[in-house]
């Protein structure tokens, strides 16, 4: 729509509710900083020192770093499958699609507690395993890593499939019947042509979901428990219960920091794969 | 594709939607606590939902917040995709990068900068404290989707109303904006679920006096496992739903599986 | 809107008028360090057919957009009825515009296509409704009003498009490059109803073409234009007979080419020296450019001027002849192209009547003849782009 006119002074009002927003985003990243520059009335390195300094906090943040990293894998990998249904399924796509895109919206407070009620000592899994007779004690399926990952899979999944849906469906139908024309098996025309187109979106996925996984608070309290520490329950306590905001903004600044250097790894291996490919 | 793939990905399909499903069926369980398959069916816990003030309270904020901001986020989207298509491309992809950039931000720094922010001006614990979190937050999602529709319009389409002598204003009401209406549906409807299901930003954000409904269903999870929580969320879910069948019905889904070529 | 018709009104009555429907004076245009416009002047006289012609790139869009006012010149005016425009937004300018992509208003129907200037304008709606049919009518798509952009063939969304422009009755209508997206027939058969309804309104229209064919057949009046200066103007008849440039030459209609140098330029003649031969013409074949000894030049003589005889001996009274020796002949329908090879040069003739017997086979010799003061003479373009 561009029409080559230059704007008059007045239309760059229309600009002005955009800039107080983006504004307002800035003025919260710097005051984060100030924040986590000060303390005891000062400028203070105290709380940077103290995570550099504690083994504790430092494994909190490899935690969930590595947390992080393998929900990003599993939830992509997992997502694989369904996409490749999607894509496959012309007529039903739209209702499939609806399927997927229910559990993405749904707030993930309520999918989490969905996973409470199926993995709770008195949920869903263990009645059944004790209805059967298999089990006299229930086990403990949450409040621990695996119920966590199983949380955090479950709840980025969605974004995944959509991700890697909207690559596959870049790919144009004639080449992958080219290459069982030319006598390529199944396996091979996935491997060699429909996998590495859909490369993009997978990397999507892995960025995104990563970066919400990092970010993460509920899913983790509410299936890892309080004693399982996320980074984002690290910083939810000290805002909501200690009150100490110094000290949730350096963290809340180093777990930026983490985030986008996993976010640049990602992205430079990214580009490493996609030239290969090429 | 091979048949392994298929039944995985009829599996894994399936269980996407399996624990609201649970939620949904066991919040008509009649019995104390939460059983699925339910035992029997019954509406008694949708009663003591609406009878616990707190709730429809919660179920109203959520709402005015929702709604108020995706209007809000969706006109600024307009008056940006119109002003950077129109006039100034470079300009406008630079705001872009400014306009996704939150997306790179964990939640949970997030939070941490609104409540600094809002603090400053006391508007922490307020409905507009916590729409103008929403704003930035959902600012990416509602931009993209105008700018996709916006983007496809000819500049000569606007020239000949302009010829047949429409003001500019004129051209954008009877022009840019019908023919960006796609666009501007999915806008306020995915930016209204959004915010409508926000959680992990608005946990920091409310107060004494005002808390949302997922942010309510978060509290009650630590303290109850009553079924009204599944008659809660068994709501949410369809409030939801409906959006999204809603924009189905009107602009089809296409959006969310497009890739950008450009 | 009142003072424009009284405006229409007296130019109908034949009031004495000091200006043109459009008067473009001493304008230029450039983007940054690109100069696409150079000190254009034209006048379009009210009620006329006016092409905008030239290869793409030579500025002719540009003009027709300075016009609607969707920019505005770097330096110079340009008056619409008599009034400056400059700093008049578009809306505002009484003029009309049919786009290259048609610009149809793809949410609208049909009819709402056409009652929208007319809508903006808070015309009642039963006349508004009353002139859409009329217009509707009058491009030939009656009834079909209800229509979907959508459902129309690219010729019916061409004939909403005028109708869009036309039935708020502007005086001065602008065309941009309308039909370039249609295929032959359709062009053909569309380029007779836009003359024809250009005649039946008496409407200013303002063409912009590349094609020179489609210029000649449907212009009162053509404007060559080529890398943003005008190159000539005048009626299609007058740049085919007498084009003031090489460039003008080449490119409205066939033309054939011999380089010369001029050997001598006094009194009423000029000796040039050819390829073929030395060869005398008068003084007034040497076009936009005044010829001395020793000159770089190119003569240039139509298809049509050429005669071509199989024996290269041949003269006619009043003819030069060169002999040369034949390529190919070829029956066009109607029209036959002999293509002969004179001392290098290929020259081609048109001759009526393809059934008149064959010259033989390639190679064979024969003599091309031609009236002197058929010829033109041009600067050679090497020397115009040195100077």
């Amino acid at each position: 729509m561009y029409s080559g006119e230059r704007p008059r002074p007045v239309h760059y009002l229309l600009l002005v509710p955009v800039l107080a927003l983006l504004g307002l985003f800035l003025a919260s990243v710097a005051l984060l900083f100030s924040n986590a520059f000060s303390g005891g009335g000062g400028f203070s390195l105290q709380y940077f020192q103290q995570i550099l300094d504690r083994t504790d906090y430092q494994i909190v943040f490899l935690r969930t770093f590595v947390a992080s990293v393998a929900i990003a894998v599993i939830a992509t990998v997992l997502s694989y499958p369904v996409a490749m249904l999607l894509w496959r399924a012309d007529r039903w796509r739209n209702l499939l699609l609806i399927v997927v895109l229910i559990p993405w919206l749904v707030s993930l407070v309520i999918r989490t507690y969905g996973w409470i009620v199926l993995l709770g000592p008195k949920g869903v899994i263990n009645g059944m395993l004790q209805w059967l007779g298999l089990l006299d004690q229930p086990v403990k399926l949450m409040f621990n890593d695996t119920g966590l990952v199983i949380g955090l899979v479950h709840v980025l999944m969605p974004f995944a499939v959509i991700s890697i849906l909207s690559s596959l469906l870049t790919i144009e139908d004639n080449l992958e019947e080219a290459s069982r024309v030319l006598g390529a098996r199944p396996w091979q025309t996935l491997t060699r042509i429909v996998l590495p187109l859909s490369l993009p979106g997978a990397f999507t996925a892995l960025i995104v979901i990563f970066l919400a996984s990092m970010g993460a608070i509920v899913t983790p309290i509410l299936l890892g428990g309080v004693s399982q520490k996320f980074v984002g329950t690290q910083i939810y306590q000290e805002v909501m219960y200690a009150f100490n905001m110094n000290k949730a903004a350096a963290w809340a600044l180093c777990l930026l920091i983490v985030s986008l250097l996993g976010l640049l790894a990602l992205k430079a291996i990214e580009r490493r794969v996609l030239r290969n490919h090429e | 594709m091979t048949r392994t793939i298929r039944i995985l990905g009829i599996a894994l399909l399936l269980a996407l939607p399996l624990p609201i499903l649970i939620v949904i069926g066991s919040s008509f369980n009649p019995g104390g606590y939460i059983k699925f398959p339910p035992d029997g069916f019954s509406l008694r816990w949708y009663a003591e939902a609406f009878a616990d003030p707190r709730w429809p309270r919660a179920f109203g904020v959520s709402l005015v917040i929702a709604a108020v901001s995706a209007v809000l986020v969706t006109a600024t989207s307009f008056l940006t995709a119109y002003f950077s298509l129109r006039y100034a491309p470079r300009l406008g992809a630079a705001l872009e990068i400014a306009i996704f950039s939150p997306l790179f931000f964990p939640s949970a720094a997030m939070g941490v900068g609104f409540v600094v922010l809002l603090a400053k001006f006391g508007l922490v614990g307020f409905v507009g404290g916590i729409v103008l979190a929403h704003l930035i937050v959902t600012l990416p999602f509602a931009y993209r989707p105008i700018h996709v529709a916006m983007r496809s319009i000819d500049p000569d389409i606007v020239r000949a109303a302009n010829v047949l002598g429409a003001s500019e204003w004129r051209a954008v009401r009877d022009i840019v904006l019908p023919m960006t209406r796609s666009g501007i549906m999915t806008a306020l409807l995915f930016s209204g679920i959004i915010s409508f299901d926000e959680v992990t930003v608005t946990m920091f954000l409310i107060g004494p006096h005002i808390t949302t409904l997922p942010v309510q269903i978060y509290a009650f999870i630590q303290d109850t496992s009553s079924p009204v929580l599944a008659a809660i969320s068994t709501i949410s879910v369809v409030m939801t739903l409906v959006a999204v069948v809603l924009l189905e019905r009107t602009v089809g889904l296409a959006f969310f599986v497009r890739r950008e070529t450009a | 809107m009142s003072e424009r018709d009284t405006e229409i009104h007296a130019g109908a009555a034949g009031a004495v008028r000091d200006h043109g429907a459009v008067d473009i004076r001493g304008v230029s245009k450039h983007y940054g360090n690109v100069r696409v416009l150079h000190d254009v002047s034209v006048s379009v006289p009210p009620g006329t057919f006016l092409t905008l012609l030239g290869p793409s790139g030579c500025g002719k869009t540009t003009l027709l957009r300075l016009i609607a006012g969707f920019t505005e010149p770097s330096s110079g005016t340009i008056a619409i009825d008599g009034r400056d425009v400059a700093g008049v937004p578009t809306q505002n300018r009484p003029i009309g515009m049919v786009f290259q992509n048609l610009a149809l208003f793809p949410h609208f129907s049909v009819a709402e296509n056409v009652a929208y200037g007319l809508k903006l304008r808070r015309i009642p709606a039963g006349e508004i409704a009353r002139r859409v049919e009329r217009f509707m009518d009058l491009v030939g798509l009656a009834g079909y009003g209800e229509r979907r952009i959508s459902q129309l063939s690219g010729g019916q969304k061409q004939r909403v498009a005028l109708a869009r422009s036309l039935v708020l009755e502007p005086s001065i209508l602008l065309l941009d490059e309308p039909l370039s997206a249609l295929d032959q027939q359709l062009r053909k058969q569309l380029q007779f109803a836009l003359k024809d309804i250009q005649r039946k309104l008496g409407t200013t229209f303002v063409f912009v073409t590349h094609d020179q064919e489609e210029a000649t057949l449907m212009s009162d009046v053509i404007v060559v234009m080529d890398a943003g200066r005008i190159q000539q103007v005048g009626s299609p008849g007058a740049i085919y007979q007498n084009p003031q440039n090489l460039f003008v030459s080449r490119f409205v209609g066939e033309i054939n080419e011999m380089p010369c140098e001029v050997v001598r330029a006094d009194g009423g003649e000029l000796l040039v020296r050819t390829p073929a031969g030395g060869l005398t013409l008068p003084a007034a074949a040497a076009r936009g450019f005044a010829p001395a000894a020793g000159a770089a030049g190119v003569l240039c003589i139509r298809p049509e001027q050429l005669h071509v005889r199989a024996d290269a001996a041949a003269s006619l009274p009043g003819m030069v002849s060169m002999p040369g020796s034949l390529v190919e002949e070829l029956d066009l329908g109607p029209v036959r192209r002999t293509t002969v090879d004179v001392a290098g040069c290929h020259l081609r003739s048109l001759t009526v009547g393809g059934e008149a017997a064959r010259m033989g086979c390639a190679g064979a010799p024969c003599a091309v003849l031609l009236r002197p003061q058929d010829l033109r003479l041009y600067e050679s373009a090497d020397a115009r782009q040195a100077g």
